[in-house]
């Protein structure tokens, strides 16, 4: 498992590129790998700018949605996981 | 040397598992369709072409299966002509093969539908190039067949199969994406898929004739068909553009039908192993004989089969080399990239032309790309 820092951070190498229909694609010139994000993915990456803690997410995606699911905590913090085990985030030493 | 998985099925020496056949059952086709990308030989009552040995069938399907087989997709010319199609059927249910068939429907009697339906989760698509005969006919070459085609459909719902219908678009009857749409809803068919017709065999010569559409009206197509035409219906919309041209909610949204080039192998009418029908008009692309040769032989050791494998994604070129979905899409087709030039990795038509014309999506391009550049 990786330790995802307090205050995530994207990998600045990465590329993000958000298309119309509120998805985007995430570019990763290091490994040569692609992802999709979906939009509430889309919503946390731009958040991911070492200023924002989980609990600052959760709240902006509260305030966003109007039905956030009770889960939704274990998800963000899955999802973080995923990225730092994919070097998309950045990991605490 | 062998590995066993946890269903126990041998894993081949080469390390892929043979997942489906493609049987080209036949030689002939009872129409004479303008866009084939075979161009089989019109069969009628005067002249019969020849197809599969029944015998010779049943044994590549036992080899197929020790390589892990585990589905059969019968195609043509026109699978449903074939002489022991009855036997065929049988032995694949017997068998517990699925099976997917891909017909034009004339000879779908209901005898055959029952046969289908009797089968492993049958998959069944017809070609119907129109919402009214007129068009479908003038693709198709042969008078009356639009109506057999529907009776075709009939027969495959009156046993329970939704089958799906394929249409070619092309200039002629571009103006029937709709209507073709709200005929599938009466038929209570299960979907829609529109192929484009492709620059191979007799679709390359309606390209040259200018009867194909443009790049720019199928990306312009392409979008009203996934953002405006799904969803004014229930029925499901397959619109056959590559990747670069799915939104992204609609490709990890819903499973995608993907080329599964790594578990495929094609038998053509003749017996012959090729890597699909374009073994038909691509001799270099014929691997070996069913009569001859063993299948386990060809699929481990066969030169294309091994370059394929080793080289997919990461030696396609042109634009395929530089775009982000090649992962996902693999070049979208092997064999019509090597059929347009001679080389496995060469760019798809489709995406070529977009790219020539400045119309490939630019999110999808590698960064530092040459294609950005032209956009
Ligand atoms: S550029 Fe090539 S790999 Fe990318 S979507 Fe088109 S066909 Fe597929």
């Amino acid at each position: 498992m990786s330790a995802v820092s307090r205050f995530p951070v994207a990998n600045p190498m990465v590329i993000f590129r958000e298309e119309l229909d509120e998805w985007a694609v995430l570019f990763d010139p290091d490994a040569n790998e692609t992802f999709a994000l979906d939009p509430t993915s889309v919503f946390i990456w731009k958040l991911l700018d070492g200023k924002h803690c989980k609990e600052d997410i959760l709240t902006k995606l509260n305030e966003a949605c109007n039905d956030t699911p009770e889960d939704a905590p274990q998800h963000l913090d899955e999802f973080l996981e995923e990225l730092a085990g994919k070097s998309l985030i950045g990991v605490e030493k | 040397m062998t590995t066993k998985n946890q269903q126990e099925i041998q894993i081949p020496e080469c390390g892929y598992t043979l997942n489906t056949i493609y049987f080209y059952l036949t030689e002939g086709c009872n129409l004479k369709c303008r866009h084939c990308w075979i161009a089989p030989k019109f069969q009628s009552e005067d002249a019969e072409w020849p197809s599969l040995d029944f015998e010779l069938f049943k044994d590549i399907v036992r080899q197929g299966k020790a390589l892990g087989m585990r589905s059969v997709k019968l195609t043509g010319g026109e699978p449903l002509i074939h002489p022991d199609i009855d036997k065929i059927l049988d032995y694949i249910c017997e068998q517990d093969l699925q099976v997917t068939v891909e017909t034009n429907g004339l000879k779908c009697t209901p005898e055959i539908a029952e046969k289908i339906a009797k089968g492993k989760n049958p998959f069944v698509s017809i070609s119907l190039d129109g919402s009214e005969a007129a068009e479908h006919e003038w693709v198709r070459g042969v008078e009356g067949c639009f109506e057999a085609a529907l009776e075709g459909v009939r027969n495959l719902v009156k046993v329970g199969i939704r089958p799906q219908l394929i249409m070619s678009v092309m200039k002629r009857n571009a103006h029937q994406l709709e209507s073709i749409v709200r005929l599938a809803e009466k038929e209570n068919v299960e979907s829609v898929k529109y192929n484009l017709v492709t620059p191979t065999a007799r679709g390359e010569q309606m390209h040259e004739q200018g009867e194909t559409l443009s790049i720019e009206e199928l990306v312009k197509l392409g979008e009203w068909v996934e953002n405006t035409l799904q969803p004014s219906t229930k029925i499901r919309l397959q619109y056959s553009h590559p990747n670069a041209f799915k939104p992204l909610s609609k490709m990890f949204s819903r499973p995608q039908g993907k080329c599964g080039i790594f578990g495929i192998i094609g038998v053509l009418g003749s017996g012959k192993y090729a890597l699909c029908g374009i073994g038909e008009t691509v001799q270099k692309l014929v691997f070996g004989h069913a009569g001859t040769d063993k299948l386990a032989d060809i699929w481990n050791n066969n030169k294309i089969l091994h370059d394929i494998r080793e080289g997919l994604p990461k030696k396609l070129n042109g634009i395929c080399g530089d775009c982000l979905l090649k992962e996902e899409c693999l070049g979208s087709c092997i064999a019509m990239n090597y059929y347009t030039h001679h080389d496995l990795f060469a760019p798809y038509w489709y995406c070529a032309e977009a790219a020539k014309a400045g119309i490939f999506p630019k999110t999808r391009i590698r960064p530092g790309s040459q294609y950005e550049k032209v956009i």
